[in-house]
């Protein structure tokens, strides 16, 4: 392979992204819009469970409940109750009657009301329901019969959640690297459209470097940025070596795929009709960060799945070559096989 | 005497079930310009892309400047320029942009793109972006692009296809002037003019095989008639077109009778155009 020729091909490829304006403004706008966001976003996670209480009488169980977690603020009428509820500063409110006290002692059934904002998940809700029900049963001098002990498996995550901020790192990151599938494809199949590529291919240039030049400029455009992005926003700052691998095989990936795309669409258009897709089949796994329990295990057959868990745990959790490896493995394996298929479908559209 | 530049031997292509080159053997010799004639789907282009090795071929061989180009590709394609039919040139960039690119994949060293635009007729405009150019003007861009490495043959496709008069005669000087710098040139068109103009020798292909192969002249001594046409005047007043067939034993009388028995308000004399030739070799015109 002739490098005199492939930095050539690099160096008007590399013209040309940047003089077709919708790729220049979505490379640049798309990473500024995405750090001013990613500042913008909380940097710390509330854990605390905040429950709005209205009690004209308090009983003595209520006044005392200080747990882990747990906030209890007390509200000086029912309607201020309702209202905070209902703007969502407690997750739930309760009402204990004023004759509470005088019907426990009496036996009678006080009626305790539970407010909920209409999107409260139902476990919150019933949460809420069986603490209440504990914390009376307490006050009648009924405490439960058993005693019950906690062991967190794995790491204690309590007062280490994940900010906002940090959840969206993979997410923005995978993006941009996807994005410039778009860019790619429509350099290549605007090339086989407008028929440069036969100019190219009789000159002493080969498929080859013709493949090696695009190859490049595809990986060099999408890792460039995602580095970019992540060193703006304190994602290389744990485990570098990793973030940076993972990325760079993400950005080979893009660049299979950019090749698929390219070998089907025959415009701008046509690659956006194929790309938009891809992308938001790519950005799925993302969704299960920034939501956990969210996803099943079919997401494991998304190929940007391998990607997003590896920056998500190095990032984030500070994991290590040990607990990634077979990510970026499988990783590996795909984008073998994605540019395999990719070179060999594109390489016909080239005659 | 010259050696051949270019050698066509049984040189065969097919798309599935259409054959579009069918067994053709030609020779160029250097220096020479061939025209290679017929009409679209004739085989022209598909005989080009075998020549420049964008094209393995089925069966036979293309042999250029002694090397065989289905083993040589890479060899061969440095010594070769070509100037397609259809506008291939990188829009957003530059003239001088497309320039470069290309003498940098040639490596084309030192290059002055400012030289072969002013000789293409594109001086002052070398910076604009080639998407705000005139189709004559991409055309002359396309043959400065094909002349860039100074090729040693020169395949033109096509080269004045719906072009102005002064585009195309400004294309036709550069033609001539790289014959005459040396370069062996393959000129595809279905302008019979044109060809007749330049080529030293003409192919006429017909549904991928040649068909003949000669000079114009020749050609036309060949298969061509001369006449002499007149229009001339009836008693009544009207006029009539006569034609006289020139180079027969009766054509001395038939003139003598014209001029002696009718009023010839004009005449004037024939020759056969490769057109007419064309027409009569393969009962097709070359538009269809």
């Amino acid at each position: 392979m002739n490098l005199r020729i492939i930095g050539a091909l690099i160096s008007k490829d590399f013209s040309l992204f940047f003089r077709n304006r919708f790729f220049a403004l979505v490379t640049v706008l798309g990473i500024v819009a995405y750090i001013i966001i990613y500042f913008v976003m909380p940097s710390s996670v509330d854990e605390s469970l905040k429950i709005g209480l209205y009690a004209p009488v308090i009983p003595p169980v209520f006044e005392q409940l200080q747990e882990e977690g747990l906030e209890i603020e007390v509200v000086e009428s029912d309607e201020a109750l309702r209202q905070a509820v209902t703007e969502g500063q407690y997750v739930a409110g309760v009402v204990l009657p004023d004759d509470i006290m005088e019907k426990l002692m009496l036996g009678q059934k006080p009626q305790i009301t539970l407010y909920f904002a209409s999107d409260t998940p139902e476990e919150i809700k019933d949460a809420v329901g069986v603490m209440v029900r504990e914390l009376v049963y307490l006050q009648i001098g009924q405490p439960l019969a058993i005693e019950v002990s906690e062991e967190i498996l794995g790491p204690d995550m309590i007062g280490m959640q994940i900010p906002p901020r940090d959840r969206l790192r993979p997410l923005f990151a995978v993006f941009i690297i996807m994005v410039e599938t778009l860019g790619l494809a429509t350099l290549i199949s605007e090339e086989v459209e407008r028929r440069t590529i036969r100019a190219l291919l009789v000159t002493p240039t080969t498929v080859r470097e013709l493949f090696a030049a695009k190859g490049a400029i595809g990986v060099g455009l999408a890792f460039g940025q995602a580095v970019l992005f992540m060193a703006i926003v304190g994602g290389i700052s744990s485990q570098p070596l990793i973030i940076l691998t993972a990325l760079l095989l993400g950005a080979v990936l893009a660049t299979g795929i950019a090749f698929l795309i390219s070998s089907l669409a025959k415009d701008m258009m046509s690659v956006m009709a194929w790309s938009i897709p891809a992308l938001i089949i790519l950005i799925i796994p993302s969704l299960g960060v920034l939501a956990p329990g969210t996803l099943t295990g079919w997401v494991e057959f998304i190929p940007s799945y391998y990607l997003v868990d590896t920056v998500h745990q190095v990032a984030n959790f500070g994991a290590g070559w040990g607990d990634v490896w077979y990510n970026l493995l499988v990783l590996l394996g795909f984008n073998l096989v994605i540019v395999w298929i990719g070179i060999t479908v594109l390489r016909r559209r080239f005659r | 005497m010259a050696g051949d530049a270019i050698i066509a031997e049984e040189l065969t292509y097919w798309y599935g079930e259409l054959v579009a080159v069918d067994h053709i053997s030609f020779n160029v010799a250097e220096g020479e310009i061939l025209g290679f004639l017929g009409p679209n789907g004739a085989g022209k282009t598909t005989t080009v892309e075998m020549l420049t090795g964008l094209l393995r071929p089925k069966a036979g061989k293309a042999v250029l400047l002694g090397m065989e180009v289905a083993k040589n590709v890479g060899k061969v394609q440095r010594e070769i320029g070509v100037c397609f039919e259809d506008t291939n040139l990188y829009e957003q960039m530059s003239a001088i942009g497309n320039l470069r690119l290309f003498a940098h994949l040639f490596g084309i060293r030192p290059f002055d793109p400012y030289a072969l635009l002013k000789r293409v007729g594109l001086a002052g405009r070398e910076k604009d972006r080639v998407e705000n150019y005139s189709k004559g003007m991409k055309q002359r861009l396309m043959v400065a692009r094909s002349i860039v490495n100074r090729p040693q043959v020169l395949f033109l496709d096509e080269p004045t296809a719906g072009l102005d008069p002064t585009s195309a005669e400004s294309i036709r000087n550069i033609i001539l002037e790289e014959r005459d710098r040396g370069a062996t040139i393959f000129l595809t068109t279905h302008d019979m003019l044109e060809a007749d103009k330049l080529s030293n020798r003409v192919a006429f292909v017909n549904q991928g095989k040649i068909v003949a192969l000669d000079t114009p002249h020749n050609l036309k001594q060949l298969y061509g008639k001369r006449a002499l046409r007149a229009k001339v005047s009836t008693h009544s007043g009207e006029l009539e077109d006569r034609e006289i067939i020139l180079d027969t034993p009766e054509t001395p009388n038939a003139i003598h009778e014209l001029f002696a028995q009718k009023r010839v308000v004009t005449v004037h004399s024939e020759e056969a155009s490769l057109e007419d030739i064309f027409i009569r070799i393969t009962g097709r015109g070359l538009t269809g």
